[in-house]
C-alpha cells in the first residue's frame, strides 16, 4: 500500500523512513507474528503446512471472517462493537435460501438477498444504537439471538441446499455465479479471496484516506469535539453497523458459495473471531485509533495459528480456549494507560 | 516571623529525569510552617513533575525530600499520605454519585469491624467541614449537589482526615470564580494558623499576593528563585518565570467595529439561561462576564447550536440558524473553542494536522483525500499562530495547553469562520502564552472577525475586551465599556442587583 507523493513534505527524512514510521508498533510486530507462525508450521509438518494448496485453503476459509473484520474496524473505531455479525451470516443465508427457493436457479437473486437482508439486519441495528441511544453492546447482542432464532425459523430449523444453482453439484462453476465465489479460481487464487483483497484494499481507503474515515475515527476518539467540530455524529454511527451488516451479507455469500448451502447454525462464533482480529491488529477498544492493515494481518495470524493446530490434530475445543486466550492476551497488551 | 520557624518540608537538589527528558534539573524548596509556598512557573516547567515527587507519584532521579526533618519514603502515595502530606490537584477528583462523607473518608473509611461506620464518618466529616468554616455542607449530601467551590472545600476537608501537615494545591482556584476564591483562601488561613504548611500552585498572578507568604519560580526544571516575599513586583516575577520580559500582558484594543455578524434573541434554556439578547460586530471582541454558574458558558453553547434552546433564535449576517444544529451554524460562520479543550475540542491522539483540518475536510477532496494538501494547509494556519511546535504530524496531546489552544483556534481559521466564540481561552495556560493568545485574538478581531469570549479573569476581560456583558444568573445584567470599566465594577453587577442604570437590554 503506497501512499500518494507527499508533496509539500519538507522534512528531511526520506518518504521511505516516514512511511515506514507511519506502521504502528503492532503492525510490525504482527507482520513478524505471521512470517513466525508459517515458519514454525513449516518445519512442524513440511509435507503439508507450507504448500499452495493449504495456502489456498486457509486464505479461503479466512476470507469469510476477513470481510465480517473489516466491518467491525469500523465499528469499534466508533467505539462500537457488533456481536450480531455470526448470526446475521446464518440469517441472510437462510433468507437468501428460502428466497431462490427449491428450484431456484438464480444466483443472482440469492446474491442481492443475502446482502439486502445483512444491510436490513444492520440497519435495525445502527437504528436502535443512532437514534433509539441503546448501547451497542445491548443493541447487537439483541440481535446476535434474534438473528439466529430468524435463521432457525426460516427453514425449520432445516439448511438449504444451493448446489441446484450448479446442476446439481459443485462442479465447474460459471463465472459469476454463486458457487464460483466460493470455489472458483482466477490465476489459481481462489476468488472469495479477491473480494476479500478488494474489500481490505477499499476499506483502507476509505478509512485513511476519506473524509468519512475520519469522521468515524474521530467520533470514537472524541464524540463531543467531533460534535462541536461540525461532524454529524449520529449519521457516522448510524452508518457503520449498516456497513457491519452490508460486509456480514457479502461474508454469507462467500461462505454459502464455498459449502454449497445455507445453514442456520452457520456462522457462530464468527463475532468473536472478527472483534479478535480486529483486537490482535491493534484497534482500539475504547475507539479513536484504527488500522485496517492491523485487521488484515489479524485476520492472517488466526487463519495460520488454526490451520496449524488442525494439522496437528488438536481439537476444536482446544482451538476454542486458545483462541480466547489470544483474544485476552491482546486486549491486556492493548491498554497502554491502565490507571488502576 | 519567630526566630527559625520548622520547616515542614525541604527539597535540595531535585531531579527527575524521563527518557529523554530532564523533567528537573535541581529544585530547592522549603516550606515552613504556618506559611503559603507559592509555587509559579510556565507550563511545562516542572511544578507538576515537582509536587509529584514530593507526594510519592514519581520516584525522583536525585537530591533529597526531607519531611519534619527526615526523608520522606520515595515512590510511595499511600506511606507520604500517612505522613500528612496531601496533595489536591487541579481537576477536582471526586465522584459526583458519592455523599461528601464517603468522598473524605474515600480508601481510608472508618470501620467498625467488617462493615462501614457510617454514623461516626458523618460525625467526624461534620466535625472536620466545621473546623474549616462551613458546617453548612451536609455530609449526607452528594458531591453532585455542590457548587464546584463547596467540592473544593470538601477536598480539602478530606486532606484534613488524614491529619495533614503540608497540603500541596495544583490549581485549586481553576475551577473557581471570584467569589468562590475568597471562601477557598479563608479555608486556607484557617488551616494555616493551625500550623499547616501549604504549596500553592497558581497561575493567577493577583492570587499570589493575596494568599502567599513566600514564591519560589521555576523555569525549565530549576528554581529561578527561591522563597522569595510574595509581595515581590508581579513584572519581576512573570520576568523570572518567563527568562526575558514579558513586554505587555494586554495587546492594543481593536477599536473600529463594522457591521453586526452575530445576532442572539431571547435565548432561553432553563435553568440556566433565562432570555439572553446580544449582538456582535465585526472586529469586535465582547466579554461575557459574571461568576461561574451564571449561564455563560450556555449562552456560548446555544449560539453555536450544540445545546438544544427552550426558546430564541440566533441569526448571522441577519440570516437565521435553525436550533440545535452545530453543521449548520458551522457552514454559516461560527466556530466554538470549548471551555475544556481536552474533553470537547481535541482528538488528543492525532496529529496537529487531523485536528486543525476536522471542520473543513470537504476543502480537500472527494471522495479521497490529499494529504499533502491538507498538511500544507494546516502548516501554514499553526504557523501564523506561531503553534511550537507547528509539524503538522505531531501528536496533540504533547503540547503544552497555550498551543492546544492555538490548535482549536487554527482549526477555525482554517474554516475561515466569521465569529469566534472562546470559552474561558487562557485557561491552565502560562503567563507568557496568555500574552501570546491575547495578540493573537486581537489580531483576528482586527481581520474583521467577530469574537465573543467568556472568562472567570476579569482582569482578562477587561484587558482585551473591547465591550462586557454582564451575567447573573441566567441573565445579561450590565454593559460595560472594557476600556474605563473596572475590576470592581464587573464583580458588582456578577454578584448583586444593582440599581445603575446600565442594565442592558439589547433592542433590536
Amino acid at each position: 500500500m503506497t501512499a500518494p507523493a507527499q508533496t509539500a513534505d519538507t522534512r528531511t527524512e526520506s518518504a521511505f523512513v516516514s512511511r515506514l514510521k507511519a506502521l504502528q508498533f503492532q503492525e510490525y510486530a504482527l507482520v513478524i507474528v505471521v512470517i513466525a507462525l508459517f515458519v514454525v508450521g513449516a518445519i512442524l509438518k513440511p509435507d503439508t503446512f507450507p504448500t499452495w494448496a493449504n495456502v489456498r485453503n486457509m486464505l479461503t476459509q479466512a476470507s469469510v471472517v476477513g470481510v465480517l473484520a473489516m466491518g467491525m474496524t469500523f465499528v469499534i473505531a466508533t467505539a462500537g462493537i457488533d456481536l450480531s455479525v455470526g448470526s446475521m451470516v446464518a440469517a441472510a443465508g437462510m433468507f437468501a435460501g428460502v428466497l431462490i427457493g427449491d428450484t431456484g436457479t438464480s444466483s443472482l437473486l440469492f446474491i442481492v438477498g443475502a446482502i439486502a437482508f445483512g444491510t436490513l439486519l444492520g440497519t435495525v441495528n445502527a437504528t436502535s444504537i443512532a437514534f433509539g441511544r441503546v448501547v451497542p453492546f445491548i443493541a447487537t447482542l439483541a440481535m446476535f439471538s434474534i438473528g439466529r432464532g430468524i435463521a432457525l425459523l426460516f427453514n425449520h430449523k432445516l439448511p438449504v441446499s444451493l448446489l441446484d444453482l450448479n446442476g446439481g453439484s459443485f462442479g465447474d462453476p460459471g463465472t459469476f455465479s454463486l458457487l464460483w465465489f466460493g470455489t472458483g479460481r482466477i490465476l489459481g487464487i481462489p476468488v472469495s479471496v479477491y473480494v476479500f483483497l478488494a474489500i481490505t484494499i477499499a476499506g483502507w481507503m476509505l478509512l485513511n484516506r476519506t473524509r468519512y474515515g475520519r469522521y468515524v475515527v474521530a467520533v470514537g476518539g472524541n464524540r463531543e469535539a467531533a460534535r462541536i467540530a461540525g461532524v454529524p455524529v449520529r449519521r457516522i454511527i448510524f452508518s457503520v453497523y449498516v456497513l457491519s451488516g452490508l460486509l456480514a451479507g457479502i461474508a454469507t455469500v462467500l461462505l454459502c458459495a464455498r459449502l454449497g448451502s445455507a445453514s442456520p447454525v452457520s456462522g457462530n462464533l464468527y463475532e468473536l473471531d472478527a472483534i479478535g482480529a480486529v483486537v490482535i491488529g491493534g484497534t482500539s477498544l475504547a475507539g479513536g485509533r484504527a488500522t485496517i492493515v492491523g485487521t488484515f494481518l489479524g485476520v492472517l495470524t488466526f487463519a495460520l495459528i488454526f490451520s496449524l493446530m488442525t494439522q496437528l490434530d488438536l481439537s476444536t475445543e482446544i482451538q476454542q480456549v486458545t483462541k480466547g486466550a489470544i483474544v485476552l492476551g491482546a486486549v491486556l497488551l492493548q491498554r497502554p494507560e491502565a490507571r488502576y | 516571623m519567630t526566630a527559625e520557624p520548622v520547616k515542614v518540608l525541604e527539597v535540595r537538589g531535585l531531579t527527575k529525569e524521563f527518557p529523554g527528558v530532564k523533567a528537573l534539573q535541581g529544585v530547592d524548596f522549603d516550606v515552613v510552617e504556618g506559611e503559603v509556598h507559592c509555587l509559579l512557573g510556565p507550563n511545562g516547567s516542572g511544578k507538576s513533575t515537582l509536587i509529584k515527587c514530593v507526594s510519592g507519584a514519581y520516584e525522583p532521579s536525585g537530591g533529597e525530600i526531607l519531611f519534619r526533618g527526615d526523608p520522606l519514603p520515595v515512590g510511595q502515595p499511600a506511606a507520604t499520605l500517612k505522613l500528612g502530606v496531601a496533595t489536591i490537584y487541579q481537576e477536582l477528583d471526586l465522584v459526583e454519585d458519592l455523599t461528601v462523607a464517603a468522598s473524605i473518608f474515600l480508601a481510608h473509611e472508618r470501620r467498625r469491624g467488617p462493615l462501614l461506620d457510617r454514623d461516626h464518618m458523618f460525625k467526624e466529616s461534620a466535625a472536620l467541614l466545621a473546623r474549616l468554616g462551613h458546617e453548612q455542607i451536609s455530609p449526607r449530601m452528594k458531591i453532585g449537589q455542590l457548587r464546584p467551590a463547596a467540592q473544593q472545600i470538601v477536598s480539602i476537608a478530606r486532606a484534613l482526615s488524614h491529619d495533614v501537615r503540608l497540603l500541596i494545591m495544583d490549581e485549586p482556584s481553576a475551577v473557581l470564580d471570584e467569589g468562590e476564591v475568597d471562601v477557598m483562601f479563608d479555608v486556607i488561613r484557617r488551616l494555616t494558623r493551625e500550623g499547616v504548611g501549604v504549596v500553592y500552585i497558581s497561575h493567577r498572578l493577583d492570587e499570589i499576593r493575596r494568599i502567599g507568604s513566600r514564591v519560589t519560580v521555576l523555569a525549565d526544571g530549576r528554581t529561578t528563585a527561591s522563597g522569595i516575599p510574595a509581595t515581590t513586583p508581579t513584572n519581576e516575577l512573570v520576568t523570572l518565570m518567563v527568562g526575558r520580559k514579558v513586554e505587555q500582558l494586554f495587546p492594543e484594543r481593536p477599536t473600529e467595529s463594522g457591521e453586526v455578524l452575530l445576532e442572539a434573541r431571547g435565548l432561553r434554556s432553563l435553568p440556566m439561561v433565562r432570555g439572553v439578547s446580544l449582538e456582535v460586530r465585526a472586529g469586535e471582541i465582547v466579554g461575557l462576564g459574571g461568576l461561574v454558574g451564571s449561564g455563560r458558558t450556555e449562552v456560548l453553547r446555544l449560539i453555536a447550536g450544540v445545546d438544544r434552546m427552550d426558546d430564541g433564535e440566533v441569526a448571522i449576517d441577519g440570516q437565521k440558524l435553525p436550533p440545535h444544529n452545530p453543521r449548520r451554524a458551522i457552514d454559516a460562520g461560527l466556530g466554538l473553542a470549548p471551555e475544556d479543550r481536552k474533553s470537547q475540542a481535541l482528538v488528543l491522539d492525532w496529529s496537529l494536522a487531523k485536528n486543525v483540518s476536522l471542520a473543513t475536510l470537504k476543502r480537500f477532496g472527494r471522495p479521497l483525500l490529499k494529504i499533502g494538501e491538507e498538511k500544507a494547509r494546516t502548516r501554514e494556519q499553526l504557523q501564523a499562530l506561531k503553534t511550537v511546535p507547528d509539524d503538522p504530524d505531531r501528536i496533540v496531546r504533547l503540547l503544552s495547553g497555550g498551543n492546544q489552544q492555538k490548535v482549536v483556534l487554527a482549526r477555525w481559521l482554517l474554516r475561515e469562520c466569521r465569529v469566534l466564540l472562546l470559552d474561558e481561552p487562557t485557561r491552565g495556560v502560562d503567563v507568557g502564552a496568555k500574552a501570546e493568545l491575547y495578540k493573537v485574538i486581537a489580531d483576528l478581531a482586527k481581520s474583521g472577525i467577530g469574537v465573543l469570549v467568556v472568562s472567570s479573569e476579569n482582569e482578562e476581560l477587561l484587558g482585551i475586551c473591547t465591550r462586557i456583558l454582564v451575567m447573573r444568573e441566567g441573565e445579561v445584567v450590565a454593559e460595560l465599556d472594557a476600556a474605563t470599566a473596572t475590576e470592581e465594577e464587573l464583580l458588582r453587577h456578577a454578584v448583586a442587583p444593582t440599581d445603575s442604570s446600565v442594565l442592558a437590554e439589547e433592542v433590536a
